[in-house]
């Protein structure tokens, strides 16, 4: 089977950042925090208030009229936005008609549409005994943005929902490489998607992994991760075809890795085992050294534990250059987005490719010895990127490291 | 980079029975799993039966420390994916754990334990919920199990889509074998029946009797008047057929093609047209480069209500219609409920139905809807070459996969 090669020709998000992929370009520049009091519902009675809440957002300004927001959920919404963003970016809105059956959608789904199924369960809960308005839970599952973003947009080609948890958004952008590199599809609309929720904001409060105030990456002081919600979308595009129509290229994904902890559910690998083959794997599968690689965006959420393995795990693996590489955690601006991170920082790595920049890590102030690598903590750095590595780590022990290229690039990947 | 993916393993907990030799003896006898529902009161709901899982003991498969941290999917997945990898005699160790993946399908997951969580969180706060709960509210809980359970760390995911998620893995499965990434995965899926659910299917009058008539599954049947839930976890231990071979296992068979496509509808909603379904069919079949007549045996995703049913007698016929020995169909769903991530199940069935040359009759089916070649009593000594497992999702979401006897 010959494998095509496979760039990124539109960029789209949401975020607590930025309302846009041009927006997020500046706001990562600018180290802009989106993490602030959580108003999406009411966090009086949790143990913190405050996360990356995309504030006042409403879908129907941001969408073209013939997009409807009917049924969409939160999460389905900023989905549907971020996805006709990255459509616009690329020149395929509309969707040529020529191009419906060999588009797909591969998203990778969080809570999904929990924010408005949870508010009807509770109801039913505090309403004694009245039966719940189940119409809410025609768009409950994460894969109900997929289906209304392909259904919209009258799409035929191969659609998915990956749910790896904080990993999914990742997953979901190195399966539909492969399925463009295979020729399942000519392109793909994919990405992740996350909504802030009740029960995902206690989960986590209950396992005591969030920072009261906002999350510290690699900060000795670091107390946890700050929920974020947003989406992050791309169009992935087969090589020939988005060079002839002349379409621009942010980059080539060049490879991925995945693996398991197996491990512990919500712990990492102490050993940061599982991390490290999930970056091997990337390297490898796009037949890339160790030595290339110019810029890690991190997991980083800012957890005692995540930050000093991943420090770990990428020590392992780069050796002493590992002191030389850039890393930084743009969820200490966005917070952790959970489903949606590893594709809103799929979108910072190729803005940061593109546009020949660093993204810094904020809110790291005290150095803490177990973290020593270079955070790019004094702010946004220009840099003539060529190989961006981006890690996700979740629970279950899935994680999934995502590998871009610039391009044109000479040198790089299977020829 | 082109390897060849064979299945060397299978493994099941379903309402007909745990473990190969009951399922086989039940489901290629056309024994049928439904009955009333034991696992909550079904006052007030129209709809009383599902396919339980019954005789289920997880202590038979898993350890106890792992039985207790896990869900009640995370068990079945977990006593499925054991008895996979020992029906493939793999055994796990130092040398081969990283390269041994798990991909799996779910369509609810642990949300029973996120409504229990959640269940605390409304009535008495969220100072009052229980972190233990946390880590099997997210859907890929079975799979970080499986991988701890057996210690593999090889590929990791879960893929979450309707009724065609652990199809979707069974193919993901196989490119990851077929590109080199990986040497064996244990690929499947599974979902459990839940009172929260039932309640939700209810209420999107997906269960039968929808019309007032009698409760029953009648895939492809005139009379069919809606679903019947069911549950059960299916999982079949995917290798390269070198790996295999040098190791001296007996495949059941290989997957040689899929196709993958979708068609736009409302992500609960049925296509009315069939281009969707035909369209993965064919994608199937140029990638296993074979013709629909080569196609001798179907597993259909039928579950008797009325859209699906008819949604895909039409796509089978546009296809296979022509074809001069028309492929004997069955719906397995008939028999084991809609257990909406029935993909592991149905390969394993698939995988027996190759290796013993046997077909599954379609239980529940009388009258059919379409001139078609249904399945309606069970046949051994039926020579089937290429079978075809036809995933059709609502939402519109569509997986054909093809698999292969051994020569």
């Amino acid at each position: 089977m010959e494998l095509k090669r496979v760039v990124v020709t539109g960029l789209g998000t949401v975020n607590s950042a930025a309302r846009s992929a041009s927006l997020f370009h500046s706001a990562l520049r600018a180290g802009h925090c989106g993490i602030g009091p959580v108003s999406v519902f009411d966090a009086t009675d949790f143990r913190t208030q405050t996360g990356g809440e995309v504030q006042g957002f409403n879908a129907r300004p941001l969408l073209p009229r013939s997009i409807s927001t009917k049924r969409l959920s939160r999460s389905d919404a900023m989905a549907m936005v971020a996805a006709i963003e990255a459509l616009s970016d690329a020149g395929f809105f509309p969707v040529p008609d020529h191009l419906r059956p060999d588009m797909g959608v591969v998203i990778g789904g969080g809570a999904g549409g929990m924010l408005e199924c949870e508010a009807v369960y509770r109801d039913y809960l505090q309403g004694a005994g009245k039966r719940p308005a189940y119409s809410a839970f025609s768009s409950f599952g994460c894969s109900a943005s997929a289906d209304h973003i392909a259904g919209q947009l009258q799409l035929m080609g191969p659609k998915t929902t990956f749910m790896t948890a904080c990993s999914s958004g990742a997953t979901a952008i190195g399966y539909a490489r492969d399925l463009v590199q295979t020729g399942a599809a000519t392109a793909i609309i994919c990405g992740g998607t996350e909504p802030l929720c009740r029960i995902t904001y206690s989960a986590f409060n209950s396992l005591q992994a969030v920072d009261p105030q906002y999350c510290k990456p690699f900060d000795k002081n670091r107390q946890g991760l700050s929920l974020g919600e947003g989406a992050g979308m791309m169009i992935l595009e087969e090589l020939g075809h988005a060079r002839q129509r002349g379409a621009r290229i942010y980059g080539e994904i060049l490879g991925y890795g995945v693996s398991c902890d197996a491990h512990h559910m919500t712990s990492p690998d102490p050993e940061g085992g599982g991390a490290v083959l999930a970056m091997a794997r990337a390297l490898q599968d796009a037949g890339v050294s160790p030595d290339a690689v110019d810029y890690i965006n991190a997991h980083g959420t800012g957890t005692p534990a995540n930050d000093k393995i991943e420090t770990k795990a990428i020590k392992h693996l780069f050796g002493e250059r590992a002191y030389r590489i850039p890393v930084s955690s743009s969820k200490s601006m966005t917070g952790h987005t959970l489903g949606a991170a590893g594709a809103i920082e799929g979108v910072v790595s190729l803005l940061a490719l593109y546009h020949g920049f660093i993204p810094p890590t904020i809110h790291c102030e005290i150095p803490d010895p177990e973290c020593d690598l270079d955070y790019v903590t004094e702010g946004a750095r220009d840099a003539n990127l060529k190989i961006v590595l981006s890690n996700s780590f979740a629970f279950g022990g899935n994680n999934t490291s995502l590998l871009f290229g610039k391009f044109p690039q000479q040198g790089v990947g299977h020829e | 980079m082109n390897r060849r993916v064979v299945i060397t393993g299978v493994g099941m907990v379903t309402p007909l029975g745990v473990g190969k030799a009951p399922f086989m003896e039940q489901l290629f006898g056309g024994v049928c799993g439904i009955s009333p529902i034991s696992l909550f009161d079904t006052t007030g709901f129209t709809s009383k039966s599902a396919a339980e899982v019954v005789g289920f003991s997880p202590k038979d498969f898993i350890r106890p420390a792992s039985i207790r941290r896990m869900d009640r999917l995370s068990q079945m997945i977990a006593a499925a994916a054991r008895m996979a990898l020992d029906d493939a005699d793999l055994a796990i160790g130092p040398h081969n754990r990283d390269q041994v993946g798990v991909m799996l399908g779910t369509c609810f997951g642990g949300t029973d334990v996120a409504a229990q969580f959640g269940k605390v969180l409304f009535r008495e706060g969220p100072r009052r919920v229980n972190p233990i709960l946390v880590p099997n509210t997210v859907m890929n809980a079975p799979a970080g199990h499986v991988a701890i359970e057996l210690g593999v760390r090889g590929v990791n995911t879960t893929v979450n889509h309707h009724e065609v998620g652990a199809e979707t893995a069974l193919t993901y499965a196989a490119a990851q074998i077929m590109r080199g990434r990986v040497d064996a995965v244990l690929a499947g899926g599974g979902d459990i029946v839940s009172e929260f659910f039932f309640n939700v299917m209810s209420h999107f009058k997906t269960l039968s009797p929808q019309n007032g008539g009698d409760e029953g599954l009648r895939p492809f049947d005139v009379h069919g008047n809606g679903t019947v839930v069911g549950e059960g976890a299916g999982i079949v231990c995917l290798e390269s057929l070198e790996g295999a071979l040098a190791r001296g296992a007996s495949p059941y068979c290989e997957i040689v093609g899929w196709g993958l496509s979708s068609a736009p509808t409302v992500p609960n909603g049925w296509p009315t047209e069939p281009t969707g379904p035909v369209l993965a069919i064919h994608c199937a079949l140029a990638a296993a480069g074979i013709t629909p007549g080569d196609i001798d045996y179907i597993c259909a995703s039928a579950n008797g209500g009325p859209r699906l049913d008819r949604l895909e007698a039409e796509a089978l016929r546009q296809v296979f219609s022509a074809t001069e020995q028309r492929p004997r169909i069955t719906a397995l769903k008939g028999a084991l409920g809609e257990s909406l991530s029935s993909g592991g199940m149905r390969a394993a069935a698939m995988a027996l139905s190759l290796r013993h040359q046997s077909v599954a009759p379609i239980a529940g089916l009388v009258e059919s809807i379409a001139k078609l070649n249904f399945a309606c009593a069970p046949e051994t000594q039926v020579p089937i070459r290429y079978g075809l497992i036809n995933g059709i999702s609502s939402g519109g979401t569509f997986v054909a996969v093809i698999f292969k006897k051994l020569a």
